[in-house]
């Protein structure tokens, strides 16, 4: 309403609302920042406290995300408290079209700030049915959920902002400024001022000993190659492929307010590459599609003759060729069910699908139909042990969290991941409950390991275990000493029945590589469902 | 290269940064490993000076190295060891410390002083007897301030969950902080390639740099059971400031003996307010605990593990590190060759 600029009230000028559409952008983007820190830190810092606070205000921004929480919805068959949130974003757009993509998304303001296709001399032309992307990858991963998938989440632009933070430009910060901090330490004069740098970095913005990520170049590598498609056309991203920009532009077609042309336009055509989603149109008369049209308003400010408006009106479906029509929506259920047919045969097959270690209390039933691969658990988890899955699940589980022991074990004082969890697919447990959760088992490799096979004295496993009566104990056993005697010497056995398979045992068995005992899920399953796919 | 443009500078400068980056996203402890190679001493240890390489009183120091089992201090009035009894934990450790000639014996003013207590885990409060008993450390700052210490710093580096947490959950933190001493989160960064010119299995380690420069170290280690060393007192306390504790356990008493000849504790106060009779280190099941209501105090690390042990009816010398401590000649494992103090408070 106020973007209109009514006549006789405080009218801003079009250069003006873009300055407040910028500062907007800044003020979102630094908001989802200052959250994925102070959620890391508060939970590095806490991770046994439920403040009812934290874990609220953490989710906000993927709440507010409509594509995860409807497909959420969809494939989980459970409406949560918190998507409510979403359905103010659909409100907002159907009111005001695509501001979510001018002027909050982070993912958007970044495309934003890298205009790379400016530096560029011959720009090539990207054809304009690209733009149908977006809206087949939407109704894809809308099939798709019915089907009970969630993989293609992995696309939405929140989720990757997450998981791009977490695992790649967090942590690759934390290590330039780790080596930095390495080498200056041992100029002598430097030593103390290092010394206090490093305190006051850690653990306010980094853990005290650096965070480690696998894969972290592969995502680091998704995230830089996005904004590399800039080079094509500016905002490539939002333009075609967003397939959170396809649910808002589907909306933003019937939107209250939108971007008019209105009588009076000279044509000069000066607003046409000033758009940076191409959304204005010249087929004889010039006019702007408000599906693409994310209200950024530059066309506004770069007309010569004031006739580009934003009233507000009750605007019709404009069809355009790049729209999803049946033959499209047809395409997307047939991809997505031949697409969900391979995923279901995965690599071993049906007899014993892959077994990734799950972080503690996690239905594996209805898992992967209630994980949205935000990463929010692996950005909490304190000991790094969540790390993002590349196919450690099947291709369907790429980029859900998984437990890795060897790089970090399950805190048995923490719950972070469950209360950080944004749709409940891993449960918030209070300390007590997390405590028994079976996360898997832990299994000695008796060929390897230094007491069992090569009679040296070695408890860490029985040392490490967290669980009050121990789920290690330790056989006394006479063995040869070598020079002709013998010796008592203690070997590790697990009991099984007290096992959480937290992991600290794998990760602190010093033996090099792989280690001599290992978390495995229980072939029959944890106690919260059996392990396998299987039919909803 | 005129033509090199600012721009272009630019570029390649973001360029190499970003690859330095990305080396970075690849090795996770390479970076760490490679900077501080072994057998080199480093600018900071070298610039501690020979002074602070062998800590300790000065006037107990030779006579360590001198026999195998000492004999008392001849030229000390004060007991060698005290044992405090049935008060509440800071009346034990003022009467335990006060006996050995107050805290001012081994604490100058301005002095920088570590306590070094025992936060191995975050998983349970001080009831459990995993952790040291917070008041026990808290007493200690205080009377460290109370002798003109400029600053008392209070660290560990726990195994089990993050430091941070076991600091809080242990109840250390908010007695620490009451008393006006300092917690320190160890950070990585800050552990440094140290030689150890007396050691005879273990040469060189990655020791905590604010450890290296203080000028006391008090030792505050809580009695409790430990499967391999069997018990976990002061000398295995001193694993805490080591950064790679995992190789210590293939001869760990040996090579705690060679890391207290670098890392002198120059006060130990072993606390015995609960004991943990079984499933240590970790603890976490009440049955386990003993209330003992004791404080061992000793300047002689051998002498104050030797006496904590015979309470739990280990003999000292089947604990390994007490063995090899003797062998060192750290200390005095003999209980009737001490002086020995006991106060009962009850």
């Amino acid at each position: 309403m106020a973007k209109g600029g009514n006549p006789g009230k405080i009218v801003i000028s079009p250069s003006q609302w873009v300055k407040i559409r910028k500062i907007s952008q800044i003020i979102f983007f630094i908001i989802f920042l200052v959250i994925f820190f102070w959620s890391r830190r508060e939970f590095y810092l806490n991770p046994s406290i439920e403040s009812g606070f934290k874990e609220k205000f953490v989710n906000i921004p993927l709440q507010l995300d409509p594509l995860v929480m409807i497909a959420q919805a969809i494939a989980s068959r459970k409406i949560l408290q918190g998507s409510i949130l979403a359905v103010f974003t659909l409100i907002l757009t159907f009111i005001l079209g695509r501001v979510w993509c001018g002027w909050f998304c982070p993912m958007g303001t970044i495309l934003e700030w890298v205009p790379i296709r400016s530096w560029k001399k011959n720009q090539p032309s990207v054809p304009e049915w690209f733009r149908g992307i977006k809206y087949v990858l939407l109704m894809v991963i809308l099939f798709s959920a019915i089907f009970t998938n969630l993989t293609l989440l992995f696309l939405d632009p929140l989720t990757i902002g997450y998981r791009t933070l977490t695992t790649s430009i967090w942590p690759g910060l934390d290590k330039v400024v780790t080596f930095l901090e390495l080498q200056l330490i041992k100029v002598p004069f430097l030593s103390a001022a290092v010394g206090g740098f490093d305190s006051l970095i850690r653990p306010a913005i980094f853990p005290a000993h650096p965070a480690f990520y696998r894969f972290g170049i592969l995502f680091f590598g998704f995230f830089v190659s996005l904004i590399a498609l800039n080079a094509l056309a500016p905002r490539f991203w939002c333009r075609y492929v967003c397939p959170l920009g396809g649910m808002l532009g589907l909306l933003g077609k019937v939107s209250l307010v939108g971007c008019e042309i209105t009588s009076g336009c000279s044509t000069c055509g000066k607003c046409l590459p000033a758009c940076p989603t191409g959304a204005i149109k010249d087929q004889g008369q010039i006019y702007c599609d408000p599906g693409e049209c994310i209200m950024c308003m530059v066309c506004a400010d770069n007309c010569p003759v004031d006739t580009v408006k934003f009233p507000f009106k009750i605007s019709k479906f404009l069809h355009q060729p790049y729209d999803i029509e049946r033959r499209k929506a047809l395409l997307s259920v047939g991809a997505a069910a031949v697409g969900l047919g391979f995923l279901e045969t995965n690599f071993i097959g049906q007899v014993q699908p892959p077994t990734p270690i799950r972080p503690p209390g996690v239905d594996y039933d209805r898992f992967l139909s209630a994980c949205i691969r935000c990463g929010e658990c692996s950005t909490v988890c304190p000991t790094n042990a969540i790390q993002m899955a590349v196919l450690d699940g099947g291709v369907e589980g790429f980029w859900t969290p998984v437990i890795v022991p060897r790089i970090g074990y399950c805190d048995y004082s923490c719950q972070a991941c469950g209360q950080v969890c944004p749709v409940e697919a891993i449960p918030p447990l209070s300390l007590e409950e997390k405590r028994v959760q079976i996360i898997g088992k832990a299994h000695i490799d008796r060929d390897r390991c230094l007491p069992w096979a090569e009679n040296q004295e070695c408890i860490v496993c029985e040392e490490m275990c967290p669980v009050p009566d121990k789920a290690i104990e330790l056989e006394l056993v006479e063995v040869p000493d070598g020079e002709g005697g013998t010796k008592s010497l203690q070997r590790p056995v697990v009991v099984r029945k007290l096992c959480i398979g937290c992991g600290i045992c794998e990760n602190k068995c010093p033996v090099s590589g792989q280690a001599a005992i290992q978390i495995w899920v229980p072939s029959g399953g944890n106690q919260n469902g059996h392990n396998r796919r299987g039919g909803q | 290269m005129t033509d090199l443009s600012r721009k272009n500078f630019l570029r390649f400068l973001a360029a190499s940064f970003s690859s330095l980056y990305l080396s970075g996203c690849i090795n996770q402890e390479k970076l760490l490993s490679k900077s501080l190679s072994p057998n080199k001493i480093t600018p900071t240890s070298f610039l501690l000076g020979p002074q602070n390489i062998v800590e300790g009183d000065p006037t107990t120091e030779p006579e360590e190295f001198s026999t195998q089992e000492p004999s008392s201090t001849p030229t000390s009035i004060y007991p060698d060891l005290v044992v405090a009894r049935q008060g509440d934990p800071e009346e034990m450790v003022r009467a335990a410390v006060d006996s050995l000639g107050g805290m001012g014996r081994f604490v100058k003013p301005g002095d920088v002083v570590v306590v070094k207590p025992n936060i191995c885990a975050s998983y349970h409060s001080y009831e459990y007897a995993a952790t040291t008993n917070p008041w026990v450390v808290a007493a200690a700052v205080k009377m460290a301030l109370e002798s003109g210490a400029k600053q008392v710093k209070v660290m560990d580096f726990p195994f089990g969950g993050t430091a941070e947490q076991a600091y809080r959950n242990s109840g250390i933190q908010a007695e620490v902080s009451k008393a006006g001493g300092k917690m320190v989160v160890m950070s990585n960064i800050k552990f440094i390639e140290t030689t150890i010119p007396d050691g005879k299995d273990m040469k060189s380690a990655r020791i905590y740099d604010d450890v290296l420069r203080a000028d006391v170290l008090i030792n505050i280690p809580i009695a409790k059971h430990h499967e391999l060393a069997r018990l976990t007192l002061a000398m295995k306390n001193l694993m805490g400031v080591i950064y790679n504790r995992p190789y210590m356990h293939a001869n760990l008493g040996q090579r705690l003996a060679d890391l207290s000849t670098r890392i002198r504790s120059n006060l130990v106060i072993v606390d015995a307010v609960r004991m943990l009779m079984a499933h240590g280190p970790t603890g976490g099941n009440l049955a386990d605990v003993k209330k003992a209501d004791t404080i061992i105090a000793s300047p002689d690390i051998v002498a104050a593990d030797s006496y904590t042990a015979n309470l739990f009816g280990v003999q000292p010398e089947n604990l390994s590190y007490i063995k090899k401590g003797v062998q060192m000649g750290l200390g005095v494992k003999n209980l009737s060759k001490l002086n020995i103090k006991e106060i009962n408070l009850g």
